[in-house]
């Protein structure tokens, strides 16, 4: 129960963010900014907090599931990211097309590679990972 | 007020991913990620029929921004791509990686066909 009410209002926090940094960083040059951004963003910050035991085991669980699955799981969107290339291919902007699918795919595993290297190297307990 | 909404329909959105994403790891189990396959899918096709239909904007907001929004993550989906990639499963993470985003734009790109349809019989 405590974990369903901890993704709730982390996920409440993380989807409002996520309209406001929206709404601050519009569309610009057809580049879809701010949901780059924030997906590029909440990549590195799942992927460390995924492996970060050493600062988290001392959470509580509801606390680290709400934050990962709800807060940075409902920050982080696919489906504007998807409709989004849709439309870029749709106005035949091929460039743009590439441009964004390659930020945030290439950027977006960079950004989990970064966050799980980066945990493992500082926040973790050399037994739990391997 | 806007942010309130997107923050009302991302919290129903995530809950959905944490009650689906568990249904589906239970019924196939946990060795390819396929509960945030079919999630990523579903929410794109969806958001595309959405987008097609061109609803007023406070719907938009709450089913768009929000419900699916907060269903479908992007996050999840790199970092299991960087786990396969870890297991040295370089083929199971190339094509998780191009089915998510090739099968789900085609999805989103129907969507929006079928939305679009939907929406002119209005």
């Amino acid at each position: 129960m405590a974990n369903y009410l901890s993704i709730l209002i982390f996920a409440f926090i993380g989807g409002s963010g996520r309209y406001l940094i929206g709404q601050a960083l519009p569309v610009s040059a057809g580049f879809p900014w701010a949901t780059g951004i924030v997906n590029l963003l909440g990549c590195l910050v799942l992927a460390w907090l995924s492996h970060a035991k050493r600062v988290t085991a001392h959470w509580p669980n509801a606390v680290a599931e709400g934050l990962g699955i709800g807060g940075i799981g409902a920050f982080t969107t696919f489906s504007t990211f998807s409709v989004d290339t849709v439309r870029l291919i749709t106005q035949h902007q091929w460039g743009l097309v590439g441009g964004y699918l390659g930020v945030t795919l290439v950027g977006g595993v960079l950004c989990s590679a970064l966050g799980v290297w980066s945990a493992r190297k500082w926040a973790t307990f050399p037994v739990v990972e391997k | 007020m806007m942010a309130v909404l997107a923050g009302v329909g991302a919290a129903i959105g995530a809950l959905g991913r944490y009650g689906s994403s568990q249904l589906v790891t239970k019924l196939v189990g946990t060795r390819w990620p396929l509960a945030t396959l079919v999630i990523n899918w579903s929410g794109s096709l969806l958001l595309g029929v959405l987008t097609g239909w061109q609803v007023d904007y406070v719907l938009t907001v709450i089913l768009g921004t929000g419900i699916l929004g907060g269903f479908t993550t992007y996050s999840t989906f790199s970092h299991e791509v960087v786990m396969l990639v870890d297991q040295r499963r370089w083929g199971a993470a190339l094509s998780y990686l191009l089915l998510s985003v090739g099968v789900g734009v085609v999805l989103a790109g129907l969507g929006v066909y079928l939305g679009a349809m939907l929406g002119s019989g209005r």
